[in-house]
């Protein structure tokens, strides 16, 4: 193990008590994010079914080093027995593969509508709405440097959109949630993309929740709310009662910003295919499916495992609906809600989606362990779902940004070695391809 | 008689102004006994002793970085700190072995994990432990974490309405959702005379304000727990389904308490001195169902009996029951093994396909463990449920062996087990798994839960879903959607 203090040979007299008390447990904990994948048993008490030990510890690694783990991690699938876990690729034989030196194209298109600001991210992923008050600033602003640094996005959520955020606005969506906190028109208008968040996967059918404990006086502040008091915004839209008030929504949005695109973000309930269509026709460039398996923030144990489908299995549906409705190439196609691993994007692409919303992955990254208490107390001991000042301080930006980073870094790199093995030049070849799936259940 | 002071919700022509909306009154009520905790913590002593001195140096005695714990959850904040960890503080964020590896252990505690049996497993007590003691609705963060999918209740999810739904925000909303149902016989139309006097069969029905009732297998209920039981279900307006002998005790909650009547209980029927709202008749007898029917003209009778008699309840229809609480052993199996869930459909769709399942009310017990259950199974065509085991837990009950057969199992309750405390840990589960049923049934935009019964078009199997999703792709076996 590393040094465990904060930095030697600094003089302890110009630092206060906090401050020595953060540094020392950031670097413990930095320390440790690099240890645990690298000792021969994990922590005993790591890890679910959807989540196992060695796919955390994975995401860790890939983190720290931007390549996935070559040391015998499982950085591939988690253990629950189903969806994207009894999914594998059908590779060529080797002799067939794409020569390594061989250009791969994992770029995206955002909106295909044929009209309008024409936007293309370099890979197939970016990073999903968590609110501010779910996560902290400091979390917010290293999803956004990595967004920047490789020209993709990540999203406000739907808690408001702190200034600090502003150098960023050209690779941040602008989220519009039910709660509607801290939607203005100059954040609207700050936005490349607007995000309408009908339903989000963790909870279906149910507004976002942010319980009292982490509605500071700053997070009150931002959502024009009272502190310490819970927020539990309202389901759905309460001027959105059908498709075509939908369309009045969708209007609004292009008449305070006619450049942004419009992304609508749905959970999967059994008539998914029709609400994607709904929201095609209603002028959506990105239809955004939420699976029921995802969700950083709280939410009621009934809603994560009860309500909605998981995302496996709706992203077949809307996808061949928008095909018999000759639409499916107007419209983007993101998933989200249980997809962790870069084979998971892959699978789901190949089972018809143009790219994939990362939120847990993110935050794994970034020292998550899936613990399941960021709605407790003061939030997230590691500093990543709470708004605390003090426990907020130990995610530093620049090394959250960094790890961020190096995960995409190595998310592509799996992304270009699976199409490699499958003989496709461009992950946009990937998309729909069932064919080049196998089941192992 | 004791008039049950919480009441369906109605507005009676004579009090309009009496109208409240139906509540039940919550309050914290902590466990009893400490079960074991969820983790356990070690730390090894030399390493953190080593620590401590390597620590005090580099901060040249400046305590508040040296004391600082890698908890926040108060693990570490005993006198001797972290060696003597409380263990049961932890919740399992592994902060503190992150920062320290060398020297800090947390793992899973195994004896809390042998809690239950082998199918009320130690995740259900837990849930069931929080809402029982906080009336609330089990909240976390991070997503979920279990597996994919599975057999029974874990092979199916509810629907929910994307945007045209006419439910506002489920629990936290304005607008109510009723989750009140009928128990009895409703025709399926009136019949008018002449004189526009109706005649033929008449509505035989009441109403209680929540799908749940709460159902005491004989051997389980010692006297206290049916005066607990009683008293709870009197206080939300339900029903406890106790054994005879019990109710005969418990006269003073005749609107509370249906009596289970066995047939050697025929020739003493007569010892019941009041009109209990529902009698069930423990397995078929005619004499004493029409006994019970002449006695008790203003009660419901009711037929308990297996699901297995699936077969024969459209005899018992013809007989003239039209109440059937239809029972699954305590794993929600039935005699042939079948689940409860298959079981439901199955028995409500017999009466569909007979055009009779307005007529009927179907009470459902057996392996319904869980407040989505209860969702889960009003949607596969029960009217309500009575719970049985959840009460136990709810009660601190420990599993002597696997609890399947009511004959058969076996639980322990706390020595300290008072009335008072017993009842509103029953009235907080109730409250939680009837605001998540209120969840349930807001995210599919249903206004009452009797709308909600055998609404197959608002479930989602796994079984028809991955066979819809997967079909195509090679190796796939699970037949066609």
């Amino acid at each position: 193990m590393t040094e465990t203090f904060a930095s030697p040979g600094a003089s302890l007299r110009t630092f206060t008590g906090e401050q020595l008390i953060v540094a020392k447990h950031v670097a413990n904990l930095h320390n440790g994010f690099a240890f645990w994948p690298r000792a021969e048993e994990g922590p005993p008490a790591l890890g679910d079914y959807r989540w196992t030990e060695d796919l955390i510890l994975a995401t860790w690694l890939m983190a720290e080093t931007g390549r996935p783990p070559q040391n015998g991690l499982e950085y591939k699938v988690g253990a629950s027995g189903g969806g994207f876990d009894l999914l594998d690729f059908k590779f060529l034989p080797q002799d067939q593969w794409l020569p390594v030196g061989v250009e791969i194209d994992l770029s995206i298109p955002l909106n295909k509508r044929g009209e309008g600001v024409e936007i293309e991210i370099p890979i197939p992923i970016y990073g999903g709405g968590m609110s501010y008050g779910s996560v902290s600033e400091q979390v917010m602003q290293s999803r956004a440097r990595a967004a920047q640094k490789w020209g993709t996005f990540t999203s406000t959520g739907e808690g408001g959109y702190p200034l600090s955020l502003v150098p960023y606005k050209d690779n941040i969506i602008t989220q519009v949630a039910t709660g509607m906190f801290g939607v203005r028109e100059e954040t609207i208008q700050y936005a490349p993309i607007v995000e309408f968040k009908y339903a989000q996967g963790a909870k279906p059918g149910l507004g976002g929740h942010l319980l009292g404990d982490k509605a500071t006086t700053t997070v009150a502040a931002m959502r024009e709310s009272v502190p310490w008091v819970s927020l539990f915004s309202p389901f759905p839209f309460h001027s959105v009662y059908s498709v075509e008030d939908h369309r009045k929504h969708v209007d609004w949005i292009r008449t305070t910003n006619p450049r942004a695109l419009v992304s609508v973000k749905v959970s999967t309930p059994t008539d998914v295919d029709m609400v994607a269509v709904g929201s095609y026709f209603a002028g959506a460039n990105i239809v955004h499916l939420d699976g029921s398996y995802g969700g950083t923030g709280a939410a009621p144990e009934i809603a994560k495992k009860n309500i909605a489908m998981p995302i496996e299995f709706a992203i077949p549906r809307v996808h061949k609906y928008l095909e018999s409705e000759n639409v499916r190439d107007q419209v983007t196609l993101m998933a989200s809600g249980g997809v962790r691993t870069a084979y998971d994007i892959a699978k789901a692409i190949a089972l018809g989606v143009d790219g994939c919303v990362l939120g847990t992955a993110e935050l794994v990254a970034i020292g998550c362990t899936r613990c399941s208490n960021c709605e407790r107390g003061r939030g997230c001991p590691f500093g990543l779902t709470t708004t605390d000042p003090l426990l907020s301080q130990l995610m530093p930006v620049d090394w959250g940004a960094e790890r961020l980073s190096n995960l995409y870094e190595a998310y592509a790199f799996q992304l270009r070695d699976i199409l490699r093995k499958l003989g496709l030049k461009s992950i946009r070849a990937l998309r729909g391809r069932r064919d080049l799936l196998k089941y192992i259940g | 008689m004791r008039s049950s002071s919480a009441g369906p919700n109605l507005v009676t022509q004579e009090s309009p102004s009496a109208y409240q909306r139906y509540h039940i009154s919550t309050r914290l009520a902590p466990d009893l006994e400490k079960w074991p905790s969820r983790f356990k913590v070690h730390v090894r002593k030399t390493g953190l002793a080593k620590l401590l001195v390597k620590e005090l140096i580099h901060y040249r005695g400046r305590l508040a970085p040296v004391l600082s714990r890698p908890c926040m959850y108060g693990v570490f904040s005993g006198p001797i700190g972290g060696f003597a960890p409380r263990e049961h503080l932890c919740v399992g964020c592994l902060r503190c072995t992150t920062e320290f590896p060398d020297f800090v252990r947390v793992e899973h505690n195994a004896e809390r994990r042998k809690l239950g049996d082998s199918y009320f497993t130690f995740n259900y007590m837990d849930a069931i432990s929080y809402e029982a003691s906080t009336g609330l609705i089990p909240v976390k963060g991070a997503g979920y974490r279990g597996k994919f999918g599975g057999e029974g209740w874990d092979g199916m999810w509810t629907d929910m309405s994307e945007i045209v739904r006419p439910t506002r925000d489920g629990i936290h909303g304005r607008e109510f959702i009723s989750t009140v149902v009928d128990i009895g016989y409703t025709p399926n139309f009136l019949l008018f005379d002449e004189n526009d006097k109706p005649y033929g069969a008449e509505p035989h029905s009441f109403s209680i304000p929540l799908p749940i009732l709460f159902d005491a297998s004989p051997n389980h209920s010692a006297e206290k727990l049916a005066g607990i039981f009683a008293l709870a279900a009197d206080q939300i307006g339900s029903l406890a389904v106790l054994p005879f002998d019990e109710v005969l005790k418990l006269a003073d909650f005749g609107e509370s308490v249906a009596p289970v009547l066995l047939p050697e209980d025929g020739n003493r029927i007569h010892e019941l001195d009041f009109n209990p709202r529902l009698i069930e008749m423990q397995g078929w007898d005619q004499p004493l169902f029409d006994a019970l029917g002449e006695r008790f003209p203003e009660s419901i009778v009711a037929l308990r009996t297996g699901f297995e008699t699936e077969e024969t309840l459209l005899q018992y229809f013809d007989r003239g029951v039209r109440v059937f609480h239809l029972l699954a052993d305590l794993h929600g199996r039935s005699m042939d093994g079948r689940f409860v869930l298959d079981l439901i459909r199955t028995a409500h769709k017999r009466f569909v396909d007979a055009g009779v399942r307005q007529e009927v009310t179907l009470i459902g017990s057996g392996g319904i463990i869980a407040a989505e259950h209860v969702a889960k199974a009003v949607l596969c065509g029960l009217d309500a449920v009575a719970l049985d085991t959840p009460l136990l837990v709810a009660l601190q009950a420990k599993f002597n062996g696997d609890a399947m057969e009511r004959g058969n199992s076996s639980f322990s309750f706390p020595d300290s087990l008072s009335e008072e405390w017993g009842v509103q840990r029953l009235k907080n589960l109730a409250a939680s798994w009837r605001d998540q049923l209120l969840e349930v049934l807001g995210a599919m935009g249903l206004r009452e839960v009797r709308r909600l019964r055998g609404e197959m078009g608002r479930a989602m199997f796994m079984r028809t879903l991955e066979a819809e999703a997967f079909a195509d792709i090679e190796g796939y076996s699970g037949g066609s959607p």
